[in-house]
């Protein structure tokens, strides 16, 4: 079934950079709040084959930059000493997943002189390492916040369609007017009445808590229309026949169903929580320094200095673009196995 | 009418909640905000004083709650820190400014919109339908974010529009026609932001209509009485495939004060988005709660405004609704 | 002898509208009194709309009346509490018309004649495995079937299942609301005569649900004829199939397709 085989690719690629980002210790040359007051804000540097005498090198080597003379600001490639790559090469402690400790990175240039591939920012550090590090907070806070919607929307939505009555209603009228709020009003708003300054562990449970908290409302609506008509189920009934407690049936019977709606909401709800991190972030609402995010990553752009010279600043913008696309990828090819079963039209992306 | 009266009814019953849920968060924040103002050396503890007496803190919450509708419903929005006046005329002024940027980006976009929707739809499946489907979906998958910030770097690089601000120096002592060239390369950009960021999804949904409504029958039968192609496409197809598009134009308008937060804050346009986090920043609380219910009231409005399009455009809902 | 079921005046509103209040209520079951002795079949002949299928679930305790009695071995169930109607429920035990939503399509036909052990809750799971698959035997499903999912199945296949998980508690009183009715007619065939046998070996009552004389024909000893929420005839079946009094009654009987005589093989699948 080709669905199938574009839902497995979706996936491997999903897992793939997931993957590249839980990995990020080995991935990343350097230590993310590793400074080098000597060298801010550094272009990337290349990586050549050919030096300058137009020799062919197997290993990959780069120059490292110096100030050209008579400018602060300006690097130029010092053609003479070329430094090598290194690959599987010892360099700083981290701990894989926090759990198990090592040195071993994916390449690494020498103790003297750092290979920056991203460039560096103001305090010296590299950005290609502050962006998988980043990665790790910026999509840890999406996974998290999109589990806590969907965690709230099933609950909320399984009670409205079970019980119905006075408790739908209510539910249901709830749940239309946070439908109706634009969610990053509402972020902002429950934001701006928590405090301002907290630590960086603190920031971040807040964003989830909050991102969580504003979003449950069009999967409670999902989840609650897939209860409703399951509840009517012959089979259902037949199980109240034999004695079955309402537990029982929403547990064996009705949950089951609800999963393809909760998995597609899950791959369209992720990217947003990520971006509604990166936003809060971004403006100095998330997740502060030294932690590193993908949207603080961009706070510097804030400053127009920064815009004009330092253009390497807007990658970590890019990292995001990949993990969007294999997201809506994975929900478009879920979309398309449900709506094989059913007819339900509203499952939709709002970039509101 | 029966049906719209009930529909405004629901609209008002929605501000209500709005309203109550803004008052909450505000009133129940941790650790009292009055007090973190007492602390503040540029407010006088007499303002404090006053303030505490004037919002009645030690009253119930029920009272604080109907008293601050009253004074909302008088205009009074409350008092800005930051700026030192009262909240009305600063919000208003940033008010017209976002409008200004957001309605001319919607505007554009439903133009853009619409004929290339249709013109993909008719033409569905080849070539020209699959290049402009790839490039939606590649600019859906690039955030608003990603975009604004992405467009700027650009601009800075290459000087062709200025970079922020409503604008330039020196405006007031110009021509009219200069004012409005100055204002427009103002524009540009966050236009561009805007609309690129609306654009993919309007064109998706469409020519999902369109293409769903040139199955229909009763358009083959017309072809087959010989009605030329492009009445065909937009006096019948299009038609026929309004009602979720008028519905999603009421929700635009909807979010024509909201929308527009990101792409303000990273381009320095002086709307209701970087006011709102600056007042987050600096926790002037009042100019936070009146640019949120501000929003909130025109989402309300959007979606009766979408009610009431489609109640006015579709002769079916109209009967549905006095059958009832 | 005291009849097995007995239903006395047995009413069922439905608000049509607005819930709340109620605007146009509409009487399924407007006063229906009817009886079964045990170890015969009861079929219960009407159009759809007549109310069948409202009275099934009244009977079986799956929703409340709005007035009347059901009395079962002279016990208003009507009126018991919900957990004592818990207890009880294993005695009467409902077959549907549509395997297809009265199965759970994911479940194998293990799992599904398993579950009534599983919700009551005092068997292992040998046991369970045991049971069900004892039941399954007796409807005449083959042990390969038996872990295939419910959806790989037939409809006679299917059926078999749903006549099995009914069977698993031992009921004494079965509801089989146009159980036949989906199935073509060669399936018909086979799973009515498993059902005759099933009663005589087990000692079973039916109430037998369907719109078709034919198939009451066959299976009941006594008839009773439903139209509009009421019974308007009712009395043993050879009576009512020569001499039906009520137009209700004519009007079903002359709908009625000829079916030529069925065999009495039971066909193992």
């Amino acid at each position: 079934m080709t669905q199938r085989r574009k839902l497995t690719r979706w996936l491997i690629v999903l897992v793939f950079l997931h993957g590249v980002v839980a990995a990020a210790g080995f991935f990343a040359p350097y230590d993310p709040v590793e400074q080098d007051r000597e060298r801010p804000y550094l272009p990337p540097m290349r990586i050549h084959l050919i030096d300058a005498y137009g020799h062919f090198h197997l290993r990959p080597f780069f120059y490292p930059l110096r100030l050209r003379k008579d400018s602060f600001d300006q690097y130029e490639e010092d053609t003479a000493s070329a430094v090598p790559l290194r690959f599987f090469t010892r360099g700083a402690d981290y701990r894989l997943l926090r759990l198990v400790p090592s040195r071993l990175h994916l390449f690494g240039a020498t103790v003297a002189a750092r290979v920056y591939l991203l460039g560096s920012d103001a305090y010296g550090r590299d950005q290609l390492s502050r962006i998988l590090y980043g990665g790790q907070v910026s999509l840890l806070a999406g996974l998290l916040g999109a589990g806590v919607t969907l965690l709230l929307g099933a609950l909320i939505g399984m009670a409205a369609g079970y019980y119905g009555g006075w408790r739908d209603d209510l539910l249901m009228r709830a749940a239309e007017l946070f439908l109706a709020l634009p969610w990053l009003y509402l972020l902002f708003a429950l934001r701006a009445f928590l405090p301002l300054t907290v630590s960086p562990l603190e920031a971040f449970l807040l964003v989830v808590v909050v991102t969580g908290m504003v979003g449950w409302a069009r999967p409670a609506r999902l989840v609650r229309g897939v209860v409703l008509s399951v509840k009517e189920l012959d089979f259902v009934r037949a199980a109240r026949g034999f004695g079955a407690s309402d537990l029982y049936l929403l547990r064996s019977h009705i949950l089951p169903e609800t999963a393809n709606v909760l998995l597609t909401q899950a791959a369209i709800l992720v990217p947003q929580f990520v971006l509604a991190e990166m936003t809060l972030s971004f403006l100095g609402l998330g997740v502060p320094e030294p932690m590193s995010s993908w949207g603080n990553l961009l706070a510097s752009l804030q400053q127009y200095s920064v815009l004009v010279s330092y253009w390497w600043m807007y990658l970590p913008a890019l990292a995001i673009v990949p993990f969007f696309l294999g997201y809506l990828g994975l929900a478009s090819a879920l979309q398309q196995r449900s709506s094989a079963y059913k007819i339900d039209g509203e499952s939709g992306w709002s970039p509101t | 009418m029966r049906y719209f009266l009930r529909r405004a009814l629901h609209a008002v019953f929605l501000l209500f909640g709005v309203s109550l849920l803004t008052f909450l968060f505000s009133a129940l924040t941790p650790g009292n905000y009055f007090d973190e103002m007492r602390l503040n050396p540029q407010i006088s503890q007499a303002t404090v004083a006053a303030l505490r007496a004037q919002y009645q803190l030690d009253r119930p919450l029920p009272v604080r709650y109907l008293h601050w509708l009253n004074a909302v419903a008088h205009g009074e929005l409350g008092f800005s820190f930051a700026y030192n006046s009262p909240v009305g005329p600063i919000l208003w002024v940033r008010a017209r400014n976002t409008l200004l940027l957001t309605i001319t980006a919607m505007l554009l976009a439903w133009l853009l919109a619409l004929p290339l929707g249709v013109w993909s739809a008719s033409r569905l499946g080849r070539a020209p339908d699959r290049i402009l489907s790839g490039t939606t979906a590649t600019l859906l998958v690039i955030p608003e974010l990603v975009l604004a910030l992405g467009l700027l770097i650009l601009a800075v690089r290459t000087h062709w529009f200025p970079t922020g601000g409503l604008v330039s120096v020196g405006f007031e002592s110009v021509s009219p026609l200069q004012k409005l060239q100055d204002l427009a390369s103002h524009m540009v950009l966050p236009v561009t932001a805007l609309v690129l960021g609306t654009l993919p999804m309007l064109v998706r949904h469409v020519r999902a209509s369109v293409a769903e409504a040139l199955q229909a029958p009763f358009l083959r039968a017309a072809v087959g009485h010989g009605i030329p192609r492009r009445k065909l496409l937009y006096g019948y197809a299009l038609r026929a495939a309004a009602n979720p598009l008028i519905s999603l134009f009421g929700f635009s308008v909807g979010t024509l004060l909201s929308g527009s937060l990101l792409v303000e804050v990273v381009m320095s346009w002086p709307g209701v988005g970087p006011l709102l986090v600056e007042a987050i920043l600096a926790r002037d609380l009042f100019v936070v709660i009146g640019g949120v219910l501000l929003s909130m009231i025109f989402l309300v409005g959007g979606n009766l405004l979408a009610d009431a399009l489609l109640y006015w455009a579709d002769p079916r809902i109209r009967t549905a609704a006095s059958a009832k | 002898m005291r009849p097995l079921l007995r239903v006395e005046n047995l009413v069922k509103h439905y608000a049509a509208g607005r819930p709340s209040p109620p605007k146009n209520k509409f009487a399924a079951l407007d006063g229906v009194s009817l009886s079964i002795r045990a170890r015969t079949t009861l079929a219960l002949v009407g159009e759809s709309g007549s109310g069948k299928s409202t009275l099934a679930r009244c009977i079986a305790c799956l929703e409340h009346p709005s007035s009347g009695s059901i009395w079962f071995e002279g016990v208003d169930v009507a009126g018991l509490h919900e957990n004592q109607q818990r207890l009880l429920r294993p005695q009467i035990q409902l077959v549907f018309q549509d395997p297809a939503s009265s199965l759970n399509p994911r479940w194998t036909a293990l799992e599904i004649v398993s579950e009534p052990f599983f919700v009551q809750g005092r068997f292992s799971k040998q046991e369970r495995s045991d049971k069900a698959c004892a039941w399954l035997d007796h409807v005449g499903i083959s042990r390969k079937m038996v872990s295939r999912r419910a959806d790989e199945l037939s409809g006679g296949q299917k059926q078999r299942l749903a006549i099995a998980r009914a069977l698993a508690l031992e009921p004494k009183l079965i509801v089989l609301d146009e159980a036949l009715s989906a199935l073509d007619y060669s399936v018909q065939a086979q799973i009515s005569n498993l059902l005759l046998e099933l009663q005589s070996s087990l000692g079973l009552t039916y109430l037998f649900i369907t719109h078709d004389f034919a198939m009451a024909a066959h299976l009941a000893d006594e008839i009773a004829v439903m139209d509009h929420g009421r019974i308007v005839e009712s009395g043993p079946a050879e009576r009512i199939l020569r001499s039906p009094g009520h137009h209700a009654t004519r009007s079903l009987l002359a709908a009625t397709p000829r079916v030529p005589e069925t065999p009495t093989i039971l066909v193992n699948f």
